[in-house]
C-alpha cells in the first residue's frame, strides 16, 4: 500500500511529467491560456491516464514487443474516443466545457510515456496509482501555468477579473509567452532541487530529462 | 496553384507546427541538440508526414466517408503512420545506418509525434482535397524541419557556462523557443 | 570590438577599440537622432528615452547582484539597448511600455543567455516585438504634436505624397527615432570610427531597395522608393540593429548574405504583409537564420538506394496488432451506434435554442433546401425559415461555418428578417483563444450585429465607419474577421436566394 502512495508522490513531485520529465508539452503549451483550461485538460488527462495505465498493465503480457507502441496508441485512441462519445451523449454540460480537450489527449506523450515506462512492466493496481500520480502532477502543473498566463496576460483568474486596474500583458497568452512561462517554472524547479540533482545522475543520463522520453527508470535499468 | 502556395506558406511559416501550434515539441526539444541529427529527423518527418497526409486523405475520402466510419479516423490514421514509420526505420537501418543510430529513440517516436497525427486530423477538419492535404503535410514538415534545424544551430552557439545555473539545460532551450516563436509571429501578417 | 568579444587564447592583439569605446561611439552616433526626436515629439519623448535607459541599466545591475556576477553596467551596453528601444517607440506610449520592454530586452534576451556577447537576438528589437505583441494599441498609435496621424509609410502606401524633408528631420508621425538625416549621420560616424563595417548596412539597404523596386509595384519611381528607404525603421535597422556583431556572421561573405536576407525580408513584409513592423520582424528572423549562415553546409543525400525487395511474410506481432485493432474498432463501433442517436438529439436541441434566439417568436422551423453550399470562405450549413403559428415566415435562421478563425473554425446562426434586417447572431461553436478570440462570443461584440439592416458588414476601427461597421475584439482581428465573413456569407445567401 505504501508503494501506491509513493507512486502518487512520485507523479506530483519527484517526476512531475510537465516540469521534470518534460512530457506532454504539446497540450501544456497550447491549452494553458487560462487556469480553467489548464484544469480541464489536466483532469481529462488524469482520467484517461489512470484507465489506460490499468488496461495496458492488464494486457502487458499479451502485447508483442515489436508492435507495442502502435498497440498502445490504438488502445488509448479508442478509449479516448469512447470517452468522448459517452460524454457527448450523457454528460452534455461537462462535454461543453471539457470536450474539446479530449481528442488532444490522444497525442499526449505522457500517456504513451507512462505506458511504455511503467504500465507495461508493473501490475495493474500499482499502474493505476502511477497514472493517478502522474495525472495529478500534470493537472497541478497545467493549472499553475494556466493561472500564471491568465493573470499576467488577461488580468483574470478562472474567468474572474482581478481587482485593480493594471494593464494585462498580452504576450503571455500567445505562443512565445507559453514557452517563457514554462522556461521560468522549470528553472525555478531546478533552482529548488538543484542540490538533489547531482546525486541522481547515473550512467548515460545527462540530467536533462527532456532528452529522455521515457523517464529515469529506463536509464537506471540500462545502467545496471 | 496560388491556393497551394498559400497552404505551404501558411503551414510552414504562418502557423508553424512547432512554434505556433505546439505540435511535435518533445522531439523538437530533444533532438535539436545536434544539427545533423536535426536535419535527419526533419527529413524523416518530411517523408512520413507527406506520405501519411496523402494516404490518410485517400483513406478518409474513399473508405471512411462512404462507409460512414468517420469516427474511426483517429485509429486508422495512427496505423498508417505507424506502418510508414516502420518502413522508414527499416530503410534507414539498411541504407544509412549512421543516421539510424544518431536518431535513436526519436525515430520510432515519430509515430507518437503529435504533429503527424495532428496534421492528418486538421486536414479533415479543414475539408482539404487529396492534393491539398498532401501539400499541407509537406508544408507542415518543411516548417518543422526549418524550426528544428534553426534551433539546433542556435543551441550550438549557447555557452552553457554563461547561463545562470537554474536555466541551464531545458529552460534555456525553452527560452530560445520563446524568441523563435516571437520572431515567427512576424509571418502572421503574410497569412 | 569583434576581436574582443570572441574568446580566444593568448596572445591577444588589443586594438584601440574596447567594448566601452564602441558603445560610447554608438551613443554619440545616436545623439543626433535622439535630439531631433525630442525636437519633433516634445520633452515627453526625452523622458521615455531616460526611462528606458534607466530600466535597462537597473535590470542588468539587479540581475548581476542577484546572480552574484560582477557588475557589468560599466560597459554601457545596457544604456545603448535602452536608448535604441526608446527610439523605436511611438512618442505617446504610457510609461510602463518602455519599462517593461527594457526589462524584457535585458533580462530575457540578454542576461539569461549569459550577458553581453551571448544573446541570440537583438535585445532592443526583441523587446520591441514583446511590446508589439503585448500592447498592440499603444504601440501602433502614431502621433505628431499629440494628434494621431498616419505615418509617412502608410501615406505612401495609400498613394499620397510624402514630405521628404520632414522625414529627413524626423518631424513626422512615427517612432521617436525616425529622423532619416540623424540616422544617416550617425551611421556614417559609426562607419568612420569603425564601430561597424560597411557590409551589412550596404547589403541591407541595397537588397531592400532592389526588392521594393522589383516587387513593390512602382518600379524605380523615386516618389515611392525614397520614403520607403528613409522610413519604416530601415535606416535604424541597417546601421544600428542588424550590425550587432553578436547576432550576425563574422565573415565578409556571410555578412553580405545576412544583410541581403534582412533587406529581402523587410521588402517582403512591406509588400506582402503589414508594413508597420516589417523591419522589427525582418531583423529578428535574420538573427535566427544568421546562426546558420556562418556555417553553411549542403546536406549530402544519404546514399539513396532503392531496397531490392519489400515483401515479407506477415509476422506474428503484426497479426496480434491487427486483432487488437479489430477488437478496438468493434468496441468503438458499438459505442458509436449506441450513442449516436443521443448525440444527434443533443446537438439538435442546442441548434434549436440557437434558432429560437435569432428568430424570436417563431413557433417552428422548416428546413429549406440549400441553393448553394459555400459563400466565399464560409460554409452554409443550414437554412431554416422560422414560422409563426399560422405558417407565415417570421424570419430566417442561417447556420454558417467559417474555418478561417484563429483556432480551427467557428459556427454561428444568423437571424435575418424578410426585409433583410439582421436580428443578431448566436454561436454554436467557438473555440478561440481565451480572453481574445473568445470575446467574440460576448454580448459586447455580438450586439453590434443586432437589428442592423445592411447588405454586408465591415470591420472598422472606432465608430467612424457608421452603420454596419463592426469594432473588432482588441487583439483578435483574425477571429473577428472570421465572424464578419460568416455573417456576410449568410447575408449574401439571403440576398441571392431568399429575398
Amino acid at each position: 500500500m505504501k508503494a501506491n502512495w509513493e507512486r502518487i508522490y512520485n507523479g506530483v513531485v519527484k517526476e512531475n511529467p510537465a516540469f521534470v520529465l518534460m512530457l506532454g508539452m504539446c497540450p501544456t503549451l497550447a491549452v494553458t491560456t487560462s487556469a480553467t483550461n489548464g484544469l480541464g485538460m489536466g483532469l481529462s488527462s488524469l482520467v484517461v491516464l489512470a484507465v489506460s495505465n490499468v488496461v495496458i498493465s492488464l494486457l502487458r503480457k499479451v502485447i508483442p514487443d515489436e508492435v507495442r507502441l502502435p498497440a498502445y496508441i490504438v488502445i488509448v485512441a479508442s478509449f479516448v474516443t469512447v470517452v468522448e462519445l459517452l460524454m457527448q451523449a450523457y454528460m452534455e454540460s461537462l462535454y461543453a466545457s471539457l470536450g474539446i480537450y479530449i481528442p488532444l489527449i490522444v497525442v499526449n506523450c505522457i500517456i504513451l510515456g507512462r505506458a511504455e515506462a511503467f504500465a507495461s512492466k508493473n501490475p495493474p493496481v500499482l499502474s493505476l496509482f502511477d497514472g493517478l500520480g502522474m495525472g495529478l502532477g500534470f493537472t497541478l502543473a497545467l493549472t499553475l501555468i494556466g493561472a500564471i498566463r491568465e493573470v499576467l496576460g488577461a488580468g483574470s483568474l478562472f474567468g474572474y477579473d482581478l481587482p485593480g486596474n493594471f494593464q494585462p500583458i498580452a504576450f503571455f497568452v500567445r505562443a512565445p509567452g507559453a514557452f517563457l512561462v514554462l522556461a521560468v517554472l522549470v528553472a525555478a524547479m531546478n533552482a529548488l532541487g538543484i542540490k538533489n540533482r547531482s546525486k541522481k545522475l547515473v550512467e548515460g543520463c545527462d540530467g536533462c530529462c527532456a532528452t529522455c522520453a521515457t523517464g529515469c527508470e529506463n536509464k537506471k535499468e540500462a545502467a545496471q | 496553384m496560388k491556393n497551394l502556395i498559400l497552404i505551404i506558406v501558411s503551414t510552414a511559416l504562418v502557423n508553424n507546427v512547432v512554434l505556433s501550434q505546439f505540435l511535435g515539441i518533445c522531439s523538437f526539444l530533444g533532438v535539436s541538440a545536434q544539427k545533423k541529427a536535426s536535419l535527419s529527423l526533419g527529413l524523416a518527418v518530411t517523408a512520413v508526414l507527406t506520405v501519411s497526409s496523402l494516404v490518410a486523405a485517400l483513406l478518409y475520402q474513399y473508405a471512411l466517408l462512404p462507409l460512414h466510419l468517420e469516427y474511426l479516423k483517429t485509429i486508422v490514421f495512427i496505423l498508417v503512420i505507424a506502418a510508414l514509420v516502420q518502413m522508414v526505420e527499416m530503410f534507414l537501418k539498411k541504407n544509412a545506418h549512421g543516421v539510424y543510430q544518431s536518431l535513436g529513440i526519436y525515430l520510432p517516436l515519430i509515430t507518437t509525434n503529435c504533429a503527424v497525427l495532428g496534421v492528418a486530423l486538421t486536414n479533415v477538419q479543414n475539408g482539404y482535397s487529396i492534393l491539398e492535404s498532401t501539400v499541407a503535410g509537406l508544408g507542415t514538415a518543411v516548417g518543422y524541419t526549418v524550426a528544428i534545424v534553426l534551433l539546433a544551430a542556435i543551441r550550438e552557439h549557447i555557452d552553457q557556462e554563461a547561463v545562470p545555473a537554474p536555466f541551464r539545460g531545458a529552460p534555456i532551450v525553452l527560452l530560445c523557443a520563446t524568441l523563435m516563436a516571437m520572431a515567427f509571429m512576424g509571418f502572421a501578417s503574410l497569412g | 570590438m569583434r576581436e574582443l568579444l570572441h574568446l580566444s587564447s593568448a596572445p591577444h592583439d588589443r586594438g584601440s577599440l574596447s567594448t566601452k569605446t564602441v558603445m560610447r561611439d554608438v551613443l554619440l552616433a545616436l545623439l543626433p537622432t535622439a535630439v531631433l526626436g525630442i525636437w519633433a515629439h516634445g520633452w515627453y519623448a526625452g523622458f521615455i528615452m531616460l526611462v528606458s535607459i534607466a530600466a535597462a541599466v537597473v535590470t542588468e545591475y539587479l540581475f548581476n547582484l542577484a546572480t552574484k556576477r560582477g557588475n557589468t553596467i560599466g560597459d554601457a551596453s545596457a544604456v545603448v539597448t535602452g536608448l535604441l528601444l526608446a527610439l523605436t517607440l511611438p512618442a505617446q506610449v504610457p510609461v510602463y511600455v518602455p519599462v517593461l520592454g527594457a526589462v524584457f530586452a535585458i533580462l530575457v534576451v540578454k542576461c539569461l543567455f549569459g550577458g553581453l556577447g551571448h544573446n541570440i537576438m537583438n535585445p532592443a528589437l526583441a523587446g520591441r516585438s514583446f511590446l508589439l505583441i503585448s500592447f498592440g494599441a499603444s504601440m501602433t498609435g502614431y502621433t505628431l504634436d499629440g494628434v494621431s496621424a498616419a505615418t509617412p509609410l502608410a501615406e505612401a502606401a495609400a498613394g499620397r505624397s510624402v514630405d521628404v524633408v520632414a522625414m529627413a528631420l524626423g518631424n513626422t508621425s512615427g517612432v521617436i527615432g525616425s529622423s532619416a538625416l540623424g540616422l544617416l549621420a550617425g551611421g556614417i560616424y559609426l562607419l568612420l570610427s569603425r564601430g561597424i563595417t560597411w557590409e551589412i548596412p550596404t547589403a541591407t539597404i541595397g537588397s531592400a531597395a532592389a526588392f521594393l523596386a522589383l516587387f513593390g509595384g512602382h518600379g524605380l519611381d523615386p516618389a515611392y522608393l525614397v520614403p520607403q528607404l528613409l522610413g519604416g525603421g530601415l535606416l535604424m535597422a541597417a546601421f544600428f540593429m542588424a550590425t550587432d556583431p553578436v547576432t550576425g556572421p563574422s565573415t565578409t561573405k556571410g555578412q553580405l548574405l545576412y544583410g541581403a536576407l534582412t533587406g529581402v525580408l523587410i521588402g517582403l513584409f512591406r509588400v506582402k504583409g503589414n508594413a508597420a513592423d516589417s523591419t522589427t520582424y525582418a531583423v529578428l528572423l535574420a538573427n535566427l537564420f544568421g546562426n546558420l549562415i556562418d556555417e553553411l553546409f549542403i546536406p549530402v543525400p544519404y546514399g539513396f538506394r532503392i531496397p531490392k525487395e519489400f515483401k515479407k511474410a506477415i509476422p506474428k506481432p503484426v497479426s496480434i496488432l491487427l486483432v487488437i485493432t479489430l477488437i478496438a474498432g468493434a468496441v468503438l463501433s458499438g459505442v458509436y451506434v449506441t450513442t449516436s442517436d443521443r448525440i444527434a438529439r443533443n446537438s439538435e436541441r442546442a441548434n434549436q435554442a440557437a434558432y429560437r434566439s435569432v428568430v424570436p417568436g417563431a413557433e417552428s422551423f422548416r428546413s429549406l433546401e440549400l441553393a448553394q453550399e459555400t459563400a466565399g470562405t464560409t460554409q452554409i450549413q443550414k437554412v431554416l425559415a422560422g414560422l409563426d403559428g399560422s405558417g407565415q415566415t417570421l424570419g430566417y435562421a442561417i447556420a454558417v461555418h467559417n474555418s478561417q478563425s484563429y483556432d480551427g473554425g467557428l459556427t454561428l446562426v444568423v437571424g435575418i428578417l424578410p426585409d433583410g434586417t439582421v436580428t443578431g447572431i448566436h454561436f454554436t461553436e467557438l473555440h478561440e483563444t481565451a480572453g481574445m478570440g473568445m470575446r467574440c462570443g460576448e454580448p459586447e461584440f455580438t450586439r453590434q450585429f443586432e437589428n442592423v439592416n445592411v447588405p454586408a458588414f465591415a470591420l472598422g476601427k472606432g465608430t467612424a465607419g457608421g452603420h454596419g461597421t463592426i469594432d473588432s475584439v482588441a487583439g483578435a482581428t483574425v477571429s473577428s474577421t472570421a465572424v464578419v465573413d460568416a455573417v456576410n456569407a449568410a447575408l449574401a445567401y439571403f440576398a441571392a436566394n431568399l429575398k
